[in-house]
Formats: structure tokens, sequence, C-alpha cells
């Protein structure tokens, strides 16, 4: 609109030009803590209103401590956060000769995205990893740094469709289950009935998820292909 | 504040061999406010025809109230029952009739057809039927019942199963919202005869 345009523009109403920092690159994640294992899992689709921006744009990342991170919401701000946590956990590994825990990274995450408390990184973050006891332990984030360690958490688009299926099949929910901790196939298989069901329903949900499984061993990634529409 | 989340709650239906379901909570409110844990959302047409709404309790109210007219009226004229798609039909063109000043509320219809074929469908505010082949779901936790519905549902479930399974979906999914619960109601229904199960479930 050019300047002779704005006097006209005003006599109307205001309108509003507004740039927005924000977009939001839709795409499911989860993560299930197990007694020995740490399951964290994300779709790979990369959206923007109505259009595919990527099949293929992950978003959940692996850090030299082995722990691994889930973002959803935008994706530029999770890959950003994402390199400033692993420049952050490599001065750690110089400076303390160690590598970071994950309840330690978990803590620093929170106040690295408390930072940015007045212009946020808008993503909705799960960590995983192995605890100091070797067992499962995740931890879920607000975009300004509120956390807490769960036993099992859906975020992103799909994030109310799978939570309640999760509850249900992690949780024991409104089940008579004997309380036998999960096992590493159990989670495997709920994780993707869960990516299958979101992706029939939620259009921001699709074309592949990636799953990292932490053990004492290492993290394996593993492919699960999604419905492609 | 958006008006079809002003007093919550959520309904499910599911087709199963031979048999439907139909499932609902119970919670009315006013926003955060809970006031009643029986409110009424499902109403039943026949003995094989069951229909639920959701949104806007005074608008549940009043068209439970005008389909029961026009159902008695159908039934004055043409001496038979309303069937499944014509009933649909109905609460479509009801709901149409109101295209610019909608009644704020979603139903989801489910019954046996006259050769005893399951039937189930949805329509949105302003009449848009859903024919579904497997589930409908509608209201404030209706991404939760989708979630559930999705991963839990498959086809062929016999009346005792498809129980179980609509009642998971229902207590599971409005367990993460805030304006559904407060208890659930479900009703079976097979060509001999109508189950209705109230489900125990989370009081808060």
């Amino acid at each position: 609109m050019a300047p002779q345009d704005w006097m006209e523009a005003e006599k109307q109403g205001a309108v509003s030009h507004a740039f927005s920092p924000y977009t939001d690159n839709g795409g499911t994640s989860l993560a299930i803590a197990g007694e020995d294992f740490c399951l964290v899992a994300a779709d790979t689709r990369q959206s923007e209103g109505y259009s595919i921006n990527s099949r293929y744009a992950p978003k959940a990342y692996k850090f030299s401590n082995g722990a691994v991170l889930a973002t959803s919401g935008m994706h530029a701000d999770g890959h950003t956060l994402a390199k400033r946590l692993e420049q952050r956990l490599e001065w750690y590994e110089h400076n303390h000769g160690k590598k970071m825990s994950v309840g330690a990274m978990a803590q620093m995450l929170s106040t690295i995205l408390y930072q940015k408390r007045f212009f946020p990184y808008y993503t909705f973050n799960i960590l995983g990893g192995l605890d100091e006891h070797g067992k499962g332990a995740i931890y879920t984030y607000d975009p300004v740094g509120s956390h807490e360690r769960e036993g099992w958490r859906a975020a992103g688009s799909g994030g109310s469709l799978v939570q309640p299926f999760l509850d249900n099949q992690i949780g024991h929910k409104h089940q008579q289950s004997p309380q036998v901790p999960i096992t590493l196939e159990k989670a495997l298989k709920v994780a993707k009935d869960a990516f299958s069901g979101a992706a029939e329903r939620d259009i921001y949900t699709g074309d592949m998820a990636e799953l990292f499984i932490i053990t004492k061993d290492g993290v394996h990634v593993e492919q699960y292909p999604l419905k492609r529409d | 504040m958006s008006i079809m989340q002003y007093n919550g709650g959520c309904l499910v239906g599911m087709k199963g061999k031979n048999c439907v379901a139909i499932a609902s909570d119970r919670r009315f409110g006013v926003q955060a406010l809970g006031l009643s844990t029986n409110f009424q959302r499902m109403f039943s047409v026949s003995n094989r025809l069951y229909y639920g709404l959701a949104g806007l309790g005074t608008d549940v109210q009043t068209l439970s109230e005008k389909f029961r007219m026009s159902v008695n009226m159908y039934k004055l004229k043409e001496e038979r029952d309303i069937a499944p798609t014509t009933f649909a039909s109905l609460v479509s063109s009801t709901l149409y009739e109101r295209r610019f000043g909608p009644y704020f509320s979603e139903p989801v219809i489910v019954g046996l057809e006259k050769d005893d074929t399951p039937f189930i469908c949805a329509t949105d505010l302003i009449g848009c039927i859903n024919f579904a082949k497997d589930f409908v779901v509608t209201g404030t936790s209706s991404e939760q019942l989708y979630g559930m519905c999705e991963a839990l549902w498959e086809p062929d479930l016999e009346p005792e199963d498809l129980f179980e399974t609509i009642s998971q979906a229902m207590l599971n999914a409005v367990d993460r919202d805030a304006l559904s619960g407060w208890g659930a109601v479900v009703h079976v229904i097979t060509p001999t005869q109508v189950i209705t199960r109230t489900l125990k479930g989370r009081m808060d």
C-alpha cells in the first residue's frame, strides 16, 4: 500500500499490518519412559497453513549425552533451541570433564526457555533420556520453561488425540491391569498405533514418524512410514 | 470464549456387528463452574434410534423438544416409526433452517435400519451430515475422542466388546478435558434390546 492510500485506509477504519515472528509448523511428538529405556518420537511433516513445506523435516534431536529432545510448534525455534542446547552441552563437557546428566540438562533447558520469557521460543518440548539410575526419564515443558518429570506425554497438533490413548495404554487408566512396568515392545506398538491414529485425523500429522529408542547401549532410531494424505 | 465451549460436554457413537452404541458424559456447567452431574444429552426416538446433542445446553434442550414434536407428528401422519436416515435428514433441515443464526449444538445419531443394518451419523451445527462407517464424535473433547476411537475401534465388534470399547474411549478422553466428564452413560442398541449402563469414572 502506498502512502497516499494510508489516509483512505484510516477513513475506512484501522487496518493492521503487523509482522508476526511466529508460525505454526504443526506435527505431533510423544515420549514414554520405561524401567530401563526411553522412547522419544516425532513425525517428520512440516506444514504451514494448508501447505506442506516438507515431508521429512525431523523435529526430534539427538544430543551428545544420549538425550533426545522432541519439539513441536515452530520448527525454526525448535531447531535453534536444539543448536543452543548442544552448544551448552559441549561447554559443560569441557568445563567439568564429564557429560551432562539428563536431570541437569532438564533443569538447564528450563532456564534457557525462561530467559526468553518476553519473546519465547514457540516450542512445546519433551526431553527424554536415562536418569542416573539407568531408568527412563522424560521431562515436559511449556514454551517458557515450566517443567515436570512424567512417565508419558504427547505434544503438538495431535497431542490431544494421542495423550488419552497413552493414559489408557501406558498409565493403565480405567483398567484393572496388573501394574507391571511397560516393556519396550509394548511402548513401540503403542507409539506406532498412536501416530497412525493421529495421522488419520490430524491434517498436520503424517508422512513419517522417527522413533528414538534410548537404552544403556545408546540411541537407536527407527523410521515408521505414515499416510501421506 | 467460544459459545460451543460455554457449557461443555461430549458424545461418541460407534458401529458394531449388528449393533450400535452411543455414549455421553453428564456434566453441565457455566465455563469453569460445574453445576450438574446428570445433564441429559442423549434422547431416544424409538427403541432402535437414539441421538445425542452436544454444545450449548439451552439449544440441546430446545432441539430435543423440537425433534420430539416433529417425530410425533411424523408418527401420527405416517403411522410408522421414522427411519434413521429420514431422522438424520429431519435433523439436518431443522438445523439448516437457522443457517444465519444457528443452534449451537452438534448432534450424533445412532440406530438400526429396518433390516437391522447399523447406522450412525453426526452433523455440524448447521446440518451438514457426516455418514461415518466407523465412529462419530462431538463436543468439547472431540479431539481426545478422535484419538481414542481411532486407536481402539475395529470393525464388527460384538455388543459386549463394543460397550467396552466405547466406554474406554469416553472415560479416557473426558479425563483430558476440563469441561467434560462428571459421569458417563452408554446405550448399546441391538435388534432385540437396548442396554443402558452408567459408567463409574472420575468425578473431577
